[in-house]
């Protein structure tokens, strides 16, 4: 069967769990384990998506404000330095005039190389001194601040290189002055004295410190230079002053790393043509930061809000789920447990009626036979020994059979014809008809009768006899259940397509754990021999025949109600 | 006991269990009955066909035929044969089904032979 054949491919694709707890099959189950399971499988439904397309967003955004951000960062990488590189060119070139124009000789004469500074100076207040070195290395001439006269740089290594290159451009130094500087040096050669020469102009690195001041911008939080040391030439918002160590790698390109303290440090270093420094560009901030942030608030905000609502409605869906599958099983259970019990009831009256038949003939016999043998004790005129004996025997015989006779017969009551004879009844006048029955008995003893039958009741297509013997067995109970003196309610009304007879009486009320099983045969709370457990469980069958149904209610010590309804059509 | 005026009256028993029809045919006899017993469906109308007789007790329950069917059948020539029908049934509604085809009335088994005796007197008195 094609049906069949999905079904299985489908239940070895699910997992066992889920097929213990989805099987509608009839029994119990864990409605716990159900809630968790389907809470669990439609919340992760609801919120996957949503939580995908998030994460998706998130990374996306964040991808193309990162890469906005190095580009921005590269652009400002840029400017900056060639703005720098501007600015050494134009200092380099500023001494090189100055060499070219002044020639070795004169700048040794007296006033000459004071001139030079004062004018240079007009220019470059910044300007510490001058001085001219002669191609061994010893100062010639200098002008400023400091006695530096005949010093011999001739064993300092940018002297030594200084006649290759031309033009030499050195590191922030203090040197002996205590004061950060640098100094440019322009290497000449005198065609007159056949000799070369060098002029160095020391600068304040201040004026480094002002430029790069300048060119710093809202965007940039930190801009600083380091030479190839990694020592700061300019100080830095957050490495420190002027020649203290840069702990980070100088390499050019841009950089993201985390600090210590956890900062997102984005860092653009560019090399300085011809100086022996590197600008250094810090942002502790995204330059978006703010977009970003606002982006992440309302990334949480809405699958925070989205978390909350699916939470609350697939809890409360899955209540209402997981009670209508309860509710469904307990009706189905109830059912089962209602059929099983008439199944039972049925099969013990079917062994029942067969007893009762296969008994019911030889007691018949016995009956008969102890007849005959009283018929022919009364014929036979002599008296003989025990015959006074024999005849009382008989009696008790006699009497037991009666015994067993009144038990066959409501054992063979099981097997009454099947068929119900149905007529147009008026319950009430049934009703009546039993009580007329049972007049002497409740006279006796001294039993309160109250009616409350609805003359306007309906008729009812039933079985005369079968509803006769039903009030007749209840009514009964009931008599029997008050022994001495007590009340009886009988009470009669529609009950849209049914009729229900409410019968009450004030007796003694049946125990909590009798009532379940009063309706089964054999089942008596009588004393031995009054009872044979067989009258309610004949009228339940009754009713049920009936179509109708039968309950008892019973509190102990306030008595019992039992409600037969019996439908208007069987 | 009584056997007036009973010598001219014959009853036929029909009932599968031997011993009880011939007991209660003994006690009949005692009171002056003339008696036949038929042990299945088939003999009892075969002794009816024989000879009618006045009355027939017969059992609802027999091996070869129910004896509601025999009733019927009977119905079919012997309109006017009294009938009391014997059921171990232990309910009116297969003895009132007998009434309904035309049995005169019916007793249950264990049989409460002073009972009997009325119903068959009542049975016999029109005669």
């Amino acid at each position: 069967m094609k049906p069949n054949k999905r079904e299985s491919v489908f239940s070895k694709l699910s997992p066992n769990a889920f097929k213990s707890i989805f099987d509608l099959g009839l029994k119990k189950r864990s409605y716990k384990q159900l809630r968790t399971i389907l809470f669990t499988t439609m919340f992760g439904m609801a919120m996957l998506p949503l939580l995908l397309v998030g994460g998706l967003g998130y990374y996306n955004y964040k991808d193309l404000l990162q890469t906005s951000e190095q580009e921005q960062l590269e652009w400002q990488l840029d400017g900056s330095r060639k703005s720098i590189e501007h600015m050494v060119e134009s200092l380099k070139s500023i001494i090189q005039f100055a060499a070219k124009r002044d020639h070795f000789i004169e700048l040794l004469l007296d006033d000459h190389l004071k001139q030079l500074y004062v004018r240079i100076q007009s220019y470059y207040p910044l300007l510490a001194d001058l001085g001219v070195i002669d191609q061994n290395g010893i100062q010639q001439a200098y002008y400023g601040s400091y006695d530096l006269q005949a010093t011999d740089y001739s064993e300092e290594e940018w002297f030594q290189k200084i006649f290759d290159r031309g033009v030499y451009v050195s590191d922030v130094y203090t040197g002996h002055r205590g004061v950060p500087h640098f100094a440019i040096a322009v290497a000449n050669y005198d065609p007159k004295t056949h000799t070369s020469w060098v002029l160095r102009a020391t600068i304040d690195a201040v004026t480094l410190q002002q430029f790069t001041n300048t060119i710093k911008t809202d965007a940039t939080e930190d801009l600083f230079l380091v030479n190839n040391q990694g020592k700061l030439q300019t100080s830095s918002l957050y490495f420190g002053k002027s020649l203290s160590q840069f702990k980070y790698s100088t390499e050019p390109g841009i950089q993201h790393s985390v600090s210590e303290s956890g900062e997102h440090i984005f860092k653009a270093v560019g090399a300085i043509e011809g100086s022996p420094w590197k600008l250094v560009l810090v942002n502790k901030r995204y330059i978006h930061h703010d977009d970003w942030k606002r982006f992440q608030l309302r990334l949480v905000l809405i699958i925070l809000v989205s978390l909350v609502i699916s939470y609350i409605v697939t809890l409360s869906l899955v209540g209402v789920l997981t009670n209508l599958i309860r509710k469904s099983d307990e009706t189905q259970m109830a059912m089962v447990q209602e059929a099983e019990h008439t199944n039972k009831l049925v099969s013990i009256g079917r062994l029942a009626a067969g007893v009762g038949h296969e008994i019911n003939n030889p007691l018949a016999i016995i009956n008969q036979k102890i007849g005959l043998i009283e018929d022919l004790l009364v014929m036979s005129e002599a008296d003989f020994a025990h015959k006074g004996t024999i005849q009382d025997s008989l009696k008790v015989v006699n009497q037991s059979v009666d015994r067993c006779k009144a038990i066959t017969h409501r054992l063979l009551g099981f097997a009454r014809r099947s068929e119900v004879y149905a007529e147009q009844l008026d319950i009430n006048e049934i009703i009546r008809e039993v009580l007329q029955f049972l007049d002497n008995a409740m006279l006796y003893n001294r039993i309160k009768l109250e009616l409350d039958l609805d003359d306007d009741l309906p008729l009812t297509t039933s079985d005369r006899l079968q509803l006769q013997q039903i009030f007749l067995n209840i009514i009964n109970n009931a008599i029997d259940a008050i022994g001495k003196k007590g009340l009886i309610q009988i009470k009669s009304q529609g009950s849209g397509a049914d009729i229900r007879v409410i019968i009450e009486d004030n007796g003694p009320g049946i125990a909590e754990e009798v009532l379940p099983n009063i309706f089964e045969p054999f089942y008596t709370t009588k004393e031995t021999g009054k009872g044979t457990g067989l009258g309610l469980s004949i009228t339940y069958g009754l009713v049920k025949k009936l179509g109708g149904d039968i309950d008892a209610r019973s509190r102990l010590g306030h008595g019992t109600v039992f409600t037969i309804t019996i439908p208007l059509k069987n | 006991m009584n056997k007036e005026n009973n010598s001219t009256i014959r009853i036929v028993i029909a009932d599968d269990e031997v011993e009880f029809a011939s007991t209660l045919a003994t006690r009949l006899e005692l009171r002056g009955y003339v008696t036949e017993i038929a042990n299945s469906g088939e003999r009892t109308l075969e002794a009816i066909s024989r000879q009618i007789p006045d009355l027939l007790l017969l059992d609802l329950k027999m091996p070869d035929m129910d004896g509601l069917e025999v009733l019927a059948k009977l119905r079919e020539h012997h309109k006017e044969l009294k009938v009391i029908i014997l059921t171990g049934h232990g309910s009116f509604s297969s003895g009132n089904q007998g009434m309904v085809l035309g049995a005169f009335d019916y007793i249950m088994k264990p049989v409460e032979l002073s009972l009997l005796l009325e119903k068959i007197a009542t049975a016999t008195a029109a005669k």
